[in-house]
């Protein structure tokens, strides 16, 4: 078999596979097997879709999310890589942050919340803030990570080749790990959708995190599975646009 | 050993296991006699009586062996009891009504405790004098709550539209207070305690509270009246038990209608108030009694149909898709 019906076939599987999901989830609620307050059909849930994307609601939240996750996410990735790539080649500045890295790392989102409500207010910048505190660490710690995993043979060739420290982070590096880094940040987009969540706990209005609590409140579950079906998409829209980048970005790793 | 002192030994045996066994047979019939219940509560105003009934031995001389379990939020009590965790709580109408509206009927209400529409209002910061003023600014206020319809209700009075003439946020708790100070928001809508230390706060005044509802006007209804619930299934199968707690919960609101320093020792363990605060709080809202639950809980009475056009009112806000016919919910039966 050819490499592209393999893969065709493999797709056909997937959907198969999520077609057989939906209709299992969609008879057990047409049977009535399970009371429709814990969990509501399918049909159910695409019915509150159109209603909620006709009326412009469903889009303005999924952009309000959207917007936070990747200002945080991309404030995150602005300071982990430069830092993370002097904090992996430095064992002295790593002494000195690491400690710190350590505390803020098992730390959830959600204790950010009462710090970042008297930091920024009830401001855009305070969900921003969430995001970046719950992703910055292990961003870090990813960075860290890939820039000790380069191999050490490339590190002193440059060396011997009289490349400063900071061309030998630049040019050598840099490249040599961030395919790693990419396959972190990756992760850490995940993450960021989890801290959105708490985000959107305190003072929004908007966002699919304001959308799922506000349901919860109003006993909408429609509207709760209708918000989490809505970031798995996002999550995989923005996954599929990374991947772009990263294949453009790392063409001379193919 | 002599037969004497066999016959003696085997007597203060059978009267030791005798003695034993009708003990234990006394303890086992007092505590079959107790029924036991499961009630979800908090520190909040509805769930005073309960915790009253229950220190005060109310309950236990009803007969009712009594579990507490604490929740933070209504919605979480309401979950809980459709998970069958949860036999009676009280609740505020809003999270029943939404409850109504997605056509569970496994529940009935049974009661309705106090009426705390008048620790529940919206502060203003000096020189804004009404709704007109708020115009281009931002109120504060928990959504999907009580203080957030009277906010909407009080912006449509004043012919404005929430969102696109004043801005309405949601922040609730401690958080509202410290916005407020601040600076970060212009009003904020919030209900006791958090109404207690605003009417304190410098700079800060009271611009309406529930009193200027506008179902409060015709049916004296408050933007979310708090409602006592049971278990349907529970109710069906422990009538008398439902009707015994009852009359324990309203001995309670008795007691915090008319002596409520009583019940300030008492309570401050649940709230973590301190006496003169927890004093003002249970003041600040009107308990009803036993005798007032009939009117009140008439199909067709004031109070239930006020529940039904606040319903409506939800539905007008868009926060309910339909409006539920409230008295089937209703049962005055245990009263």
């Amino acid at each position: 078999m050819s490499y592209v019906s393999k893969k065709r076939e493999l797709v056909l599987i997937s959907c198969i596979s999520v077609v057989v999901f939906v209709s299992v989830w969609e008879m057990v609620c047409r049977f009535g097997l399970v009371d429709p307050i814990f969990l509501p059909s399918p049909t159910e849930v695409v019915l509150r879709g159109i209603r909620t994307l006709n009326d412009g609601i469903l889009m303005s939240h999924v952009l309000a999310s959207t917007r936070r996750v990747m200002i945080g996410f991309a404030l995150a990735v602005a300071i982990s890589i430069p830092l993370g790539l002097v904090l992996g080649t430095s064992r002295r500045f790593c002494a000195v942050f690491d400690p710190i890295i350590s505390l803020i790392r098992p730390l959830p989102s959600m204790s950010w919340i009462p710090l970042s409500l008297l930091w920024f207010g009830i401001t855009e910048t305070q969900k921003y803030s969430i995001v970046f505190m719950g992703t910055i660490a292990p961003a870090l710690l990813y960075v860290i990570e890939a820039t000790r995993n380069v191999d050490q043979v490339l590190v002193l060739a440059a060396r011997n080749l009289g490349a400063s420290r900071f061309q030998v982070m630049r040019e050598v590096i840099l490249p040599a790990s961030l395919a790693q880094i990419i396959s972190g940040f990756k992760i850490i987009l995940g993450l960021s959708w989890t801290c959105v969540i708490s985000a959107e706990l305190v003072s929004a209005k908007e966002g699919l995190g304001f959308m799922i609590m506000n349901g919860k409140e109003f006993f909408q579950t429609d509207t709760v599975v209708l918000g989490m079906v809505m970031i798995s998409i996002t999550v995989l829209i923005i996954d599929v646009i990374l991947r772009r980048i990263e294949n453009r970005v790392l063409r001379w790793q193919r | 050993m002599t037969s004497t002192n066999r016959r003696v030994f085997l007597k203060n045996t059978l009267a030791g296991a005798g003695a034993i066994g009708l003990a234990g047979t006394g303890l086992f019939a007092s505590a079959k006699e107790l029924q036991k219940m499961a009630y979800g509560g908090s520190p909040w105003l509805s769930h005073y009586p309960t915790y009253l009934a229950i220190e005060n031995g109310l309950l236990k001389k009803e007969g009712i062996d009594l579990r507490w379990e604490s929740f933070v939020t209504g919605s979480a009590r309401l979950s809980a009891m459709m998970a069958g965790d949860v036999d009676l709580a009280g609740f505020g109408s809003i999270s029943t009504m939404a409850l109504m509206a997605r056509g569970v009927k496994q529940f009935y209400v049974v009661g309705v405790p106090e009426n705390f529409g008048k620790v529940e209002g919206l502060f203003v910061k000096e020189g804004i004098n009404s709704i007109a003023d708020l115009k281009g600014k931002t109120i504060g206020t928990a959504f999907a709550s009580s203080t957030h319809l009277l906010v909407l209700d009080l912006i449509a009075s004043s012919g404005l539209t929430p969102d696109k003439d004043i801005n309405v946020i949601n922040i609730s708790g401690p958080e509202i207070i410290a916005a407020m100070k601040s600076g970060q928001i212009d009003a904020c809508a919030a209900w006791t305690p958090q109404f207690n230390i605003l009417s304190s706060m410098p700079g800060v005044k009271l611009l309406a509270d529930d009193t200027s509802f506008s179902l409060y006007k015709e049916f004296g209804t408050t933007p979310g009246p708090d409602l006592l619930v049971v278990k349907k299934s529970y109710a069906e199968s422990n009538p008398e038990a439902v009707k015994s707690f009852i009359k324990a919960y309203f001995q309670s609101c008795e007691v915090l209608k008319n002596t409520p320093e009583k019940a300030v020792p008492i309570l401050k363990k649940l709230t973590n108030l301190n006496d003169a605060e927890q004093l003002q709080t249970i003041k600040g809202a009107e308990w009803y009694t036993l005798d007032q639950q009939k009117d009140l809980m008439a199909k067709d009475g004031k109070f239930v149909t006020g529940l039904q056009k606040l319903a409506e009112m939800l539905v007008t806000y868009k926060q309910l898709d339909s409006a539920p016919k409230v008295s089937d919910w209703i049962n005055p039966n245990f009263i």
